[in-house]
């Protein structure tokens, strides 16, 4: 009964030049066209093709367009909620970040909170831990951070603004000449495949780890919630199976190419550093400090917390035990130099 | 469907109503056929303040207000014209002495902004009406500011390479360092132009009569002295302030019109009624501009919504497979594209289209963009849809009549195509100025982190085994 | 018809007012602009509001001025053919454009903008940028200024239809 032909317009937030995220949106779109064998045509539109990336979400809650290809906390601004369908400044890792979504009872919570919006979401990718920004000088300590002028949104931001940094969303065009001239003195984007193409590397040799206030972002599919329910159970299937995969590919295709770029870059001469770990300790405290206070203003924000939070608490437990062990032995025993 | 629309599109601006306004009932009428045909949902049309939205957020055309009230500070205060008239004395004897400070003006604000809005509007103040006065042919006046004013996108910093590099996956930093030398190039075409045409026609560029060169010796001295402060203070408020690390690109338009403001007060020509005037002419000035952003965004929706890009696509599909020919061959459709589609339709549309071919052909992908870049240039300057020319025609005076913006752009628009040309034959135009990505064989790189772990210390006390039986307990 | 020219006076005043206000606007823009730019440098003082009011301004003035540039005819033309063509002929050009180009696109987008701005005022929707600012004043003035565009428009309309009555038949072509 449902040969009916169904015509979907996917208006994501990214140029086509990320074939990253913009590429998963695209495979996507001709994942569900093959599982129906034609009859459920999504076609991505890059960011500014229908509407500007910031108005993504309302384009699908009020119908523009049936889905969208989004980082969830762009749209905090709406409600601080939505961070935790991205992901929280040290929060869950991507593999944790699917495990509550998928049995943790995340994806429940977040479809409560969507209903408000008429939006049925689907997680749909995820980036991985990203790095921690292209730097004009060396963080060396929590002092550092203080008059730090630095292009970095969201909830990093908010945190890093508690620790006396200058948050300056300048506009895009503005990002490389100011960067290379000091107007600010630093701006973070998101990994080393990416970071290559903007060439941030010329006019900031330090390039931080680890991106803490990105530890997995995710990637979400919001659907207008009228054209979900219009769509057969087919559909409906074609639309999760591929959602699925492309969770799935995307943190493929990052892990697969990150560590080449990375070394490209180092090759080009940008500095690898890490940030010390008072840095760290500072900038989870203020972390946690703005989540309480996310919680005072915030309802949804408060009834999503605990429940993630004693989530996470139980997952790093396990993967301390499991993952982190292991992994710390096996990583330094694979790059160790050769004697 | 889509030709049709840039067919109508024509005969809508044609009747003579407000660009803005004919661009967006086009499109609103294009996007009623398509609703009626079944191509679209009306529901699209939600799309339209969406994009509004999107153009009130666009920080960067700020340059637009700010730039505009810079020129109109200097001019209704005297000093460009002081400036203009102090060049006139210094080289009067010269002809086209005028032209050539424009074109040098031209191009040093477009090292300031890379919107062309910006910098067509403020040197039309500045200097249209002095050139009128020293009785310079109105089509040269008109080709030579509207395409100095174009300067702004090929000179970096500049929005059209921004979006180019974007599009491309190229750092803007290559893409500016690229631009560079066919920027300056085209800069000293223009003024090899308006040399040949004063040689050819003397009275169109006159220089100043003999009686109008009053000064001479130490008065002009002192003269150059006094008039040549301000645009050095400006040029070091805009320009200075962006290259030491002060103001951002955008601040900088803020810079100098803060600057033209001082100097404007120090000089005590600055009255409640001129900063009136210039306030209520730059409120218009950017409505207007703004406003056929507005109009072309309404067009540019409905012509995505009837598939028009799609369309675009199936034109590209016919490309010829070698390098030269795939160049000229692109290059002539997007100069004919450009006829209809502002820049930014035009980049967004066919560029991420032709780079994975460019790509495969093995043409560098910077130089690709300059070539793209050069070419969309054009898109500014060519009758009857460039929008350099509606920036002229909206602070030129009725003495000047469209037809010769019209017919004064096209000698300009011959010597960008020339520049592509020449570009397409000497890519050392481009790449030469690119520093080179050292070649550097990756295997020899190793990541080096700690060793084992970045954040190691954690106590016996937090032991993981010891927390989760803890917690089990 | 007198009654609408009243009309029509009191909608160009109101633009007039209205423009003549939001124009301040800009040089408030330049100031906070120049000013952040050097607190930043100076003193590692600035915020995210600091960036988002000069867009906020930038669109007052832009959309706020859009009735009374319309009244000012300042919005460019491509008048190759309108120049030549008699007064009572460019008189229905101004007619035409104003009911049939202008008045769609206003109407549409009028009535398009108001529910994305109650929604912005009813959730209290603000930027996602540490320090930023409240959303809804910024898209209220969407439908704030296609309404003055429209209202300019419908006085538009009435003087030309007044200058076209009082037009003598036989008239005189525009030089
Ligand atoms: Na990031
Ligand atoms: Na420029």
């Amino acid at each position: 009964q449902d040969n009916k032909q169904v015509k979907w317009r996917m208006s994501t937030s990214w140029p086509k030049s990320l074939d990253t995220i913009h590429g998963s949106a695209e495979e996507f779109c001709k994942r569900v066209g093959e599982l129906t064998e034609g009859a459920f045509e999504i076609r991505a539109f890059a960011g500014g093709e229908l509407v500007p990336p910031g108005q993504n979400m309302d384009a699908v809650s009020n119908g523009t367009v049936e889905c969208n290809h989004v980082l969830a906390s762009a749209y905090i601004g709406k409600n601080t909620a939505l961070a935790f369908d991205a992901g929280l400044a040290f929060g869950l890792s991507a593999r944790q970040h699917n495990a509550w979504i998928q049995y943790g009872g995340g994806l429940n919570a977040l479809r409560e909170l969507y209903k408000k919006y008429s939006i049925v979401n689907f997680t749909c990718g995820n980036v991985g831990v990203q790095m921690g920004g292209w730097y004009r000088k060396e963080i060396k300590s929590v002092a550092d951070l203080k008059g730090l002028k630095m292009r970095i949104g969201g909830l990093g931001g908010m945190v890093l603004e508690k620790l006396g940094t200058v948050p300056q969303q300048i506009p895009t065009a503005d990002i490389y000449p100011a960067l290379e001239k000091g107007t600010i003195d630093a701006a973070e984007w998101i990994g080393p495949y990416d970071d290559e193409k903007l060439g941030l590397d010329r006019v900031a040799k330090f390039y931080y780890a680890p991106g803490w206030w990105e530890g997995s972002a995710s990637i979400t599919s919001m659907v207008n919630a009228k054209a979900w329910e219009a769509l057969s159970p087919r559909f409906k299937a074609a639309f999760e199976c591929a959602a699925n995969e492309q969770t799935m590919k995307m943190l493929a295709k990052y892990d697969a190419r990150n560590p080449d770029a990375l070394r490209r870059l180092l090759g080009q001469g940008a500095k690898l550093a890490f940030f010390p770990r008072e840095v760290l300790d500072a900038a989870f405290k203020a972390s946690h400090e703005l989540y309480g206070e996310l919680s005072e203003k915030n309802p949804d924000f408060k009834a999503m917390l605990p429940q993630w939070k004693a989530f996470q608490q139980n997952e790093a437990s396990w993967f301390r035990v499991a993952d982190s062990a292991l992994d710390n032995y096996t990583f330094a025993a694979v790059t160790a130099k050769p004697k | 469907m889509a030709p049709i629309m840039f067919a109508s599109l024509i005969l809508f601006l044609v009747v003579g109503y407000p660009v803005a306004f004919a661009l967006g009932a086009n499109g609103l009428f294009f996007a009623l056929v398509g609703i009626a045909l079944g191509l679209l949902e009306p529901a699209l049309f939600q799309a339209l303040p969406e994009r509004i939205f999107g153009i009130m957020f666009n920080e960067t055309l700020l340059a637009i207000p700010f730039f505009t009230f810079m020129g109109l500070i200097l001019e209704r205060s005297g000093m460009a014209e002081e400036l203009l008239d102090t060049i006139g004395q210094l080289f009067g004897s010269v002809r086209g002495g005028l032209a050539y400070a424009v074109i040098f003006v031209g191009a040093l604000l477009a090292a300031t902004t890379g919107v062309v809005a910006a910098s067509v509007i403020s040197m039309g103040l500045i200097s249209l009406p002095i050139m009128m006065r020293y009785g310079y042919d109105h089509k040269l006046a008109a080709g030579v500011i509207a395409a100095s004013g174009t300067l702004a996108q090929i000179i970096p910093p500049s929005l059209v390479l921004i979006v180019m590099a974007d599009q491309l996956g190229r750092s803007v930093g290559d893409m500016y360092a690229g631009a560079l030398v066919p920027g300056l190039v085209l800069t000293g075409l223009y003024a090899i132009y308006v040399f040949a045409y004063s040689m050819i026609k003397p009275g169109s560029a006159p220089p100043l009569p003999p009686e109008a060169r009053t000064l001479h010796g130490a008065a002009l001295g002192m003269r150059v002295l006094t008039s040549l402060v301000p645009p050095l203070v400006l040029i070091f408020l805009v320009l200075g302030t962006i290259f030491l690390g002060i103001a951002t690109p955008t601040e900088g338009g803020a810079m100098g019109a803060f600057g033209a403001l001082v100097l404007a007060l120090m000089r005590r020509r600055l009255s409640l009624s001129l900063l009136n005037q210039a306030m209520d002419k730059t409120a218009k000035l950017t409505c207007f501009a703004i406003f056929i952003l507005v109009g072309s965004t309404v067009f540019g929706l409905a012509f995505r919504a009837v598939n028009g890009d799609l369309w675009v696509e199936h034109l590209l599909l016919a490309l010829p497979g070698g390098v030269i020919g795939f160049l000229v061959v692109v290059n002539l459709l997007v100069f004919l594209l450009a006829f209809f589609l502002d820049f930014f339709e035009l980049a967004f549309i066919i560029v991420p289209l032709l780079a994975p071919v460019a790509e495969k052909l093995g043409i560098d992908l910077v130089w690709f963009g300059v070539i793209l870049a050069i070419n969309m240039q054009t898109s500014f300057m060519h009758p009857p849809f460039g929008f350099a020319l509606f920036y002229l025609r909206s602070v030129a005076s009725r003495d000047l009549r469209t037809a010769d913006i019209y017919r004064g752009a096209v000698p300009f628009v011959i010597m960008q195509l020339m520049m592509v040309g020449a570009v397409i034959l000497f890519p050392g135009l481009v790449t030469g100025n690119v520093e080179k990505h050292q070649k550097v064989d990756i295997e020899s790189i190793r990541i080096e982190a700690p060793a084992g772990d970045a954040y190691p210390g954690n106590s016996s006390s937090d032991d993981p085994a010891r927390m989760f039986n803890d917690d089990r307990r | 018809m007198k009654l609408l020219l009243k009309l029509a006076r009191g909608i160009d005043a109101l633009n007039s007012l209205v423009g003549q206000a939001a124009r301040w606007l800009i040089l408030v823009a330049v100031l906070i602009s120049a000013f952040n730019a050097f607190s930043r440098k100076a003193f590692s003082l600035s915020s995210n509001g600091m960036l988002e009011i000069q867009w906020y301004l930038f669109a007052a003035v832009f959309l706020l001025c859009a009735g009374y540039t319309l009244l000012s005819n300042e919005h460019v033309r491509v008048d190759v053919l309108l120049s030549r063509l008699s007064r009572r002929k460019q008189l229905f050009v101004e007619l035409f454009g104003l009911i049939v180009f202008l008045a769609p696109v206003a109407v549409l987008v009028l009535v398009l903008s108001w529910a994305p701005f109650v929604d912005a005022y009813t959730s209290g929707e603000i930027s996602s940028n540490a320090g930023g600012l409240v959303r809804w004043p910024v898209k209220l003035l969407i439908p704030a200024g296609f309404l003055l565009l429209l209202l300019q428009a419908l006085s538009q309309v009435i003087k030309t239809i007044d200058e076209l009555r009082r037009l003598p038949d036989a008239a005189a072509p525009a030089n």
